[in-house]
């Protein structure tokens, strides 16, 4: 399975793209209507100050309707999600909601996913959680596993197989 | 008080004294922890590959504790946002929960909405409250000058309802206190660990951690209490990491809140987990420095 078989959620990639591109074009109004550029998302935004990324600039792509531009750009993977910008807009605009759904339209567009999302994605669907238990090193340099330590079994889905159907059962169509 | 422990994927797989910590102290502060069979992630970390499996995992996993009639305990605030965004998505979206709950009649259930969901700080300062924990208390800390890092998604976006002011929060030094320790402010309080870029970026979100860090360490602060699992992974199991990418030699002593809580109340060090802080915990101790 591909990484957009496994994020289409069962309903075709057209109806996936279809449901983006309404969300942003929800999302286009509304900011047309409400942000006038007080920047204080940027002013505020932790990946900002490290990494560049300037939400009220991101607000006004969108505004003026680069929404490809936006998507094809690494830069709307920089966001930390610290929420800061969501927080202090006084217009209540939101710019982390825009760059989650740009990223989302990224991925239904099949574009490369960076980093280690596929990794994380795969193994949510396979055993229900991010990472499968691990051993860990003490203080003293020793490896304890979860049981060492005296830990009750990690709580997973109960039927892994009921579970993956759920989720991927509904992720047939491909791009 | 009886809730469901919902512990995500970073506690239970690798942030073990956290986990510990919680369960050593909670049922000593008259809060049962009930444990559920079958929690899945709860999405938040995948939101940015598609939001609609957030949703649908978050609504799982709260559908499974409503099927046990409890409220649920989320001590990670990645987790706790996750599961509260989702309650009030479906809660005010009656054509978004019928499309949710589509997904979950596969696995037999069903959200209703009927759970509350409740924060590390809101189980710790609201319902416990500092009065009991400090009845607690038998072996308080001394003249030890704390910072506190809350994590991004236990205050933001207030919107949704969280656990303390988004600008300036203070219950957890209003614990500290209690526990004895000065805590004090710092211009980058609010800052973030930068943890979520792990995915992506983990040369950048090490830089943030490292940041942080070193201007705590410059402000001669003794220790930095959090009480996020993966910002404890990057400002403790990480620091040496960060230290290295912001050219700089870190040395602060870094505990989850539960642990420290933990301590005071006498409990002792291998319970907590402290043998798996991996920064230099070692000159905090309790009744002084």
């Amino acid at each position: 399975m591909s990484i957009v078989d496994l994020t289409s959620m069962g309903e075709s990639q057209v109806e996936v793209r279809k449901e983006i591109n309404e969300r942003l074009s929800r999302l286009q109004d509304e900011v047309s209507d409400y942000c006038y550029q007080c920047a204080k998302c940027t002013s505020g935004c932790e990946a900002h100050k490290l990494l560049e990324l300037e939400p009220h600039k991101i607000i006004a792509l969108l505004k003026r309707g680069l929404i490809d531009e936006l998507v094809n750009s690494d830069l709307i993977w920089t966001c930390m999600s610290c929420f800061k910008c969501r927080e202090r807009c006084p217009q209540k605009v939101a710019p982390i909601d825009v760059l989650f759904a740009l990223k989302n339209m990224a991925v239904a567009a099949g574009k490369q996913i960076p980093g280690n999302y596929t990794a994380m994605l795969q193994s949510v669907l396979s055993i229900g959680l991010l990472q499968d238990v691990k051993s860990v090193a003490t203080r003293d340099n020793k490896t304890v596993s979860r049981s060492d330590l005296g830990l009750p079994d990690v709580s997973k889905p109960a039927d892994p197989t009921k579970f993956m159907g759920m989720l991927s059962k509904l992720a047939v169509e491909k791009v | 008080m009886k809730y469901a422990l919902y512990p995500g994927c970073v506690m239970p797989t690798e942030q073990y004294a956290y986990e510990m910590s919680i369960r050593e102290i909670m049922p000593k502060l008259d809060v049962d922890l009930v444990d559920l069979k079958g929690f899945s992630c709860c999405g938040e970390p995948i939101k940015s590959v598609n939001q609609m499996l957030t949703l649908s995992l978050s609504a799982r996993n709260i559908a499974l504790a409503e099927k046990e009639g409890l409220d649920i305990f989320a001590p990670c605030p990645i987790c706790h946002l996750a599961l509260c965004e989702t309650k009030r998505v479906l809660d005010s979206d009656s054509s978004m929960k019928e499309r949710v709950n589509k997904h979950l009649s596969d696995e037999g259930l069903t959200y209703t909405g009927s759970s509350d969901i409740v924060s590390i700080l809101d189980i710790l300062y609201d319902k416990v409250g500092v009065e009991k924990i400090k009845q607690m208390v038998k072996k308080p800390f001394k003249d030890l000058k704390a910072a506190t890092h809350y994590g991004c998604h236990l205050i933001r976006p207030s919107e949704i309802g969280r656990s303390d002011d988004s600008e300036n929060p203070q219950k957890i030094e209003e614990i500290l206190k209690t526990l004895g320790f000065k805590p004090d402010y710092y211009p980058e309080k609010l800052d973030c660990c930068g943890g979520l870029l792990t995915a992506n970026l983990p040369e950048s979100a090490l830089t943030k951690t490292g940041q942080k860090l070193q201007s705590v360490q410059d402000q001669g602060f003794d220790l930095f209490v959090d009480t996020c699992p993966w910002c404890h992974r990057q400002y403790d199991s990480k620091q040496i990491k960060a230290g290295e990418t912001v050219a700089a030699k870190l040395e602060m002593p870094v505990f989850y809140l539960t642990q420290l809580i933990g301590l005071s109340m006498g409990i002792s060090s291998d319970k907590l987990g402290l043998n798996l802080n991996l920064s230099p915990i070692d000159k905090i101790k309790t009744g002084g420095k």
